[in-house]
């Protein structure tokens, strides 16, 4: 009997689900099917069976898919490299003129409806956030691989805590002194690595990195170890958020007259750090239409070019990583502070890895995408909390399945073409 | 000196040819599409997994002669992690190609955390171990005082030589080899020429996670003992070592396994263990200030 | 509009307080179970919940709290006090928990209870032995096990009273846990005359230690202290005894658990080394049925599972002496009763500290088992 639809080949399916099959024996096989039990084992080729099954199902269903007239399309988006930033129309208005102030409403409004679990998970993804925008500068614009970034997130963490604990400064001193600190080790890492290229500079960053994670965590007379500081909480001019203020100062809710309430200090922290998060925001827009910014991207594209025209690479990449890590510094010193407490174990690779995530998954160099993908890369795994022990194994998945949708982030860059005015020579 | 310092070499040689072992996996990779593969860690760590289930499997069978066994595990862990490489560029990197550099990174690193997940909820949490298969060591006076190898670690270098050895022929003096060597020059000309590129690329994370596979029976047998969350921290370490080495040359890689385990073992012998880590990074980024490229590395031709 | 939502918003925050005063709006007793759930720690994780779940199926099988069903919500901290917080938050504000057990590791534990404290609930942990855990003067705060400051001052005490030890290497994981320990070892040692001869950190994770055991061996230690998990511990061991250092291994209660001996490389390397721990919680006559139950189950109740079902039942025993879920009068009932459990009967001072620390000595024997000394 004739096969009427042509175009699908039910065959090349099997096959290919077949192979997928064997592949999956193979590969889950051992590893689900012989269960270790000290020097000894036990069988489950049940659990093993179900998830070849699965394997041959899924892969059956996306060689049809892929059979098809959408399918194609979806194949030819992978074959196709298009690169670099899409040039929108002149006379182009952004759908973000509505979007970004609904978005700023929801988010003052947000506080009435959270809880303090809501509004704590809110910080952290704020807190992202600003991680995310910064590196985004070294990685994202200026095209600078950095896999330490956490280094400096954790300087202006400890900046918080220590200040503190030695100096007896407070939030508010604390955060221009960290993104400072922060700074001046940005470029303390920038000078050396000047002359590397991609990845060289990755695994120096790196090291760069775990070298900070490592000293806090030997250093005990300074930095405790690894049993870390405490760090302050924000105060309202003077005035603190505890139940009890310390040094027989006056609390906030005394001083106003209302009934004490846990969830005002990250109410504040809150607030504090959205104004701080649309600052820099305001901050990285203008400067990438600044000389700077521009400065930036041209190297990204083209060291050799750049510097033949003329650019001083070195105060180019020198204030990508300062400011990048200013901001990383900022985002520490909140994170302290919501913490109450920081230790070397948030500071980890895996952190740096985080953030790098951010960055490439929201489009980079594309500071909404970095704002959306920050918001998802730590919501996320709150999320699926409820699914227990599978949550970090859908984290990774979501994280690969993300990637291989919108490989170039969720966000492209486009930039808004310039017409050439009417009777000027092009 | 009464075999302190022979202790201590040869303690960072062991652990050195395994970073070197490792690192190799990164290095290919790396040379032929330049990635960094950070699920290679992973996939090491699923090979000590394999390995210790080969040994519990065939003990079940009665095999029990060191030689049988090893022969055994060796060949199943070497060929099922083959697949895990397969596997893992088919999913997560063979759709990237075309895409950004740094996209593969992140779907590595999402692999890396899957890998982990899957690894921990389908054998559980516990650490694992292998009993002492090779016991007894070799005791060598030196001076006032003496120097002690156990028979496993031997064998480890005396697999790993022999390992290093058949890559390089593989490379070197086989068909194989050259398809490799020429995807590595130039991708687009070995397409034109009539190299199947995309089939070549599987080759290499094959044999990357083969040699990954080596060294996970070689550790598995030093140390009997791992988990799933293994391969983080030696991951870190061999691709350290693969940039030192200069990233993208064999050689290299062992090279810089070597020079990062003595250095280790060196620093902690004589000034201290909770700075090896410090130190080991410190002389990686004094290294490549003087010699951006690693050691072996090409230097990097950049065109205009 | 934004009036509006203005409104809604205030009655909402409004609706919320009001709920959370009043924990009897719901019909189960909701207990939050915290630690290691994934990640490297997962191990001592699944001790908890283990040992939770049993706790709170023999409770409500015999009529539950108050007559109220208990019912348990995992909570995955994965070890990271970053993460602590979050799922802390959760606890109390999501799930409306009204006791929490756990955390397990010190430095998840500190910042967790902060937010326990704050939301006027009690947490008991069943592992975490850093003395800071109980000193920041919480109210709700109580520990089921000792602390590495009495820990140390046994272990410190067996050196060099039992060992007679003049030349003593210690050594740590660099973690909260580890380096408290070992801290604690060495300041009772020095108390008692005993100078370290060498003091180093290891990187949790690594195994090669080669390089730090021919450190030990060269400075001739009779005895080598380590403060740590028996991840790391296990190769340690086996390292000293392949380069011929026969010097005794002792340890605290971060080993106690059979893997130890698996990662030592078998029974023979994992003979002979001493740890500290409480009384074994298997060999109290009064947690026999409980301890059987488990082994029906096919699981062996071994490290903090016991330590976990004593903390839900001191919970169950606190509400129902109190008559309240209430944070602030259960935690004065517990510092004012004793608490009778699996593990015998427990009675806790006003820190939340059990007052009676019953470290002692065990040692493994060859057989891959360890017995109390």
């Amino acid at each position: 009997m004739p096969v009427s639809t042509s175009s699908i080949d039910i065959k090349k399916s099997l096959i290919d689900s077949v192979m997928a099959g064997l592949i999956a024996l193979i590969v889950f096989g051992p590893i689900v099917g012989v269960v270790l039990q000290g020097y000894d084992f036990n069988l489950q080729f049940d659990r093993v069976g179900w998830m070849v099954l699965v394997v041959m199902v899924g892969r059956f269903a996306l060689s049809l898919f892929l059979q098809t007239s959408r399918g194609a399309v979806v194949l030819q988006s992978f074959e196709s490299p298009a690169g670099g930033v899409g040039v929108l129309p002149p006379d182009y208005k952004s759908r973000l003129r509505w979007i970004l102030p609904v978005l700023v409403l929801l988010a003052v409004a947000f506080p009435f409806f959270a809880n303090k679990y809501l509004l704590t998970v809110v910080i952290l993804g704020l807190i992202y956030v600003l991680l995310g925008l910064g590196l985004n500068i070294v990685v994202g614009l200026a095209g600078l691989l950095d896999l330490g970034f956490v280094g400096f997130y954790a300087i202006g963490a400890y900046g918080l805590a220590m200040g503190y604990e030695y100096l007896g400064l407070g939030f508010w001193s604390m955060l221009p002194l960290s993104a400072i600190l922060a700074a001046f080790a940005g470029m303390l890492l920038g000078f050396p690595v000047l002359r590397m290229h991609g990845d060289y500079l990755a695994i120096v960053t790196l090291g760069f990195g775990e070298i900070i994670r490592l000293i806090l965590n030997n250093w005990l007379a300074v930095t405790g170890g690894p049993n870390g500081m405490s760090a302050p909480a924000p105060t309202f001019f003077g005035l603190e958020f505890a139940r009890r203020a310390k040094d027989g100062g006056t609390p906030f809710h005394e001083f106003f007259g209302i009934s004490y309430d846990p969830n005002l200090k990250f109410l504040f922290t809150y607030a504090v750090l959205f104004l701080v998060v649309l600052l820099v925001l305001y901050i990285k827009h203008r400067l990438t239409r600044m000389p700077v910014g521009r400065a930036w991207e041209a190297l990204r594209e083209d060291e050799i070019a750049c510097r033949a025209m003329g650019l001083n690479h070195v105060l180019v990449k020198l204030s990508a990583f300062m400011l990048g890590a200013s901001t990383a510094g900022i985002a520490g010193v909140f994170f302290a502070t919501y913490q109450g407490f920081v230790n070397p174990a948030s500071f980890t690779f895996f952190e740096s890895a985080l953030i790098l995530a951010i960055v490439v998954l929201g489009g980079m160099g594309s500071t909404i995408g970095v704002v959306i993908a920050a918001f998802v890369l730590t919501v996320a795994p709150e999320l699926l909390r409820s699914f227990a022990d599978y949550r970090v194994l859908l984290f990774g998945i979501l994280m690969v399945v993300m990637m291989i949708w919108k490989p170039r982030g969720l966000i492209r860059i486009n930039r808004i073409g310039i017409a050439p005015r009417k009777g000027v020579a092009p | 000196m009464d075999g302190i310092f022979l202790q201590q070499m040869i303690n960072g040689l062991t652990l050195g040819s395994v970073y070197g072992l490792i690192a190799i996996g990164y290095t290919m990779v790396y040379g032929i599409i330049g990635m960094i593969n950070f699920a290679h860690g992973e996939v090491y760590m699923v090979s000590a997994y394999l390995a210790a289930i080969a040994i519990a499997v065939l003990g079940f069978f009665g095999v029990h002669s060191f030689p049988l066994v090893i022969l055994g595990t060796l060949i199943f862990t070497i060929v099922v992690t083959g697949v895990y490489g397969f596997a893992i560029e088919r999913i997560a990197y063979k759709p990237l190609r075309n895409s950004t550099r740094l996209a593969p990174l992140i779907s590595a690193i999402g692999m890396s955390l899957i890998l982990q997940n899957y690894v921990q909820l389908s054998q559980g949490a516990r650490q694992q171990g292998i009993p002492t298969m090779l016991e007894g060591s070799l005791r060598l006076h030196v001076g006032e005082g003496f120097v002690m190898i156990t028979y496993t670690k031997l064998f480890i270098i005396a697999a790993a030589i022999a390992g290093m050895l058949a890559l390089t022929f593989i490379i070197q003096r086989t068909r194989l080899g050259r398809m490799c060597r020429a995807t590595q020059q130039d991708r687009k000309m070995a397409q034109i020429l009539g190299i199947n590129t995309d089939r070549v690329i599987s080759y290499v994370f094959v044999i990357g996670a083969s040699m990954g596979a080596l060294a996970g029976v070689l550790i598995t047998l030093n140390y009997g003992t791992f988990d799933f969350y293994a391969g983080f921290i030696i991951g870190i370490k061999a691709f350290t070592a693969a940039v030192l080495g200069g990233i993208g040359s064999l050689p290299g890689a062992m090279l810089g396994g070597l020079i990062l385990g003595v250095a280790e073992a060196q620093f902690s012998g004589m000034v201290n263990t909770d700075y090896k880590d410090v130190f080991s990074f410190s002389l990686l980024v004094l290294i490549l200030i003087f010699r951006p490229q690693g050691l072996l590395g090409r230097p990097q031709v950049t065109k205009v | 509009m934004p009036h509006k939502s203005f409104n809604k918003g205030v009655l909402a925050f409004a609706v919320a307080s009001a709920m959370s005063l009043s924990s009897f709006a719901y019909a189960d007793v909701v207990i939050g179970v915290a630690g290691p759930m994934t990640g490297g720690n997962a191990a001592f994780g699944e001790q908890l919940w283990r040992g939770a779940e049993q706790a709170v199926a023999d409770i409500n099988a015999a009529g539950g709290i108050n007559g109220e069903k208990i019912k348990l919500v995992k909570a995955d901290d994965a070890c990271e006090p970053k993460q602590a917080v979050a799922v802390a938050n959760r606890l109390v504000d999501s799930d409306k928990a009204v006791a929490v057990v756990g955390h397990f590791c010190s430095s998840s534990t500190m910042p967790a209870s902060e937010v326990y404290d704050e939301a006027g609930i009690i947490s008991i942990t069943p592992a975490s032995t850093n003395p800071q855990v109980t000193e920041r003067g919480l109210t709700g705060e109580f520990r089921m096990c000792g602390r590495d400051d009495q820990q140390g001052v046994v272990a410190g005490d067996y050196i060099v009273d039992t060992l007679k030890a003049k030349k003593v290497a210690v050594i740590h994981d660099k973690d909260t846990y580890g380096q408290g320990l070992a801290d604690a070892t060495k300041m009772e040692l020095n108390k008692r005359g005993v100078k370290e001869v060498l003091y180093e950190g290891l990187t949790r994770g690594e195994k090669d230690f080669n390089a730090l055991v021919t450190k030990i061996r060269s400075t001739g230690a009779e005895v080598v202290y380590f403060g740590g998990l028996h991840a790391e511990a296990g190769p340690l061991v086996r390292q000293m005894r392949e380069q011929g250092v026969t010097a005794k291994f002792v340890s605290g209660d971060g080993i106690v658990t059979d893997e130890f001996v698996g990662t030592a490389g078998g029974a023979q390397y994992a003979k002979g080394v001493l740890m500290t721990f409480g009384a074994d919680p298997r060999q109290i006559p009064d947690g026999k049925a409980v301890i059987e139950k488990f082994r029906a189950n096919g699981y062996e109740p071994e490290g903090y599972t016991l330590y976990s079902y004593a903390s839900i039942q001191t919970i169950a025993a606190a509400f129902a002496g109190a008559k309240s879920t209430e944070g602030a009068k259960a935690s004065a009932w517990l510092k004012a009763n004793p608490v009778s459990t699996v593990m015998g009967k427990k009675e806790f001072d006003a820190k939340g500290d059990l007052k009676v620390s019953d470290y002692v000595m065990y040692e493994w024997d060859d057989a891959g088992k360890y017995k109390q000394l």
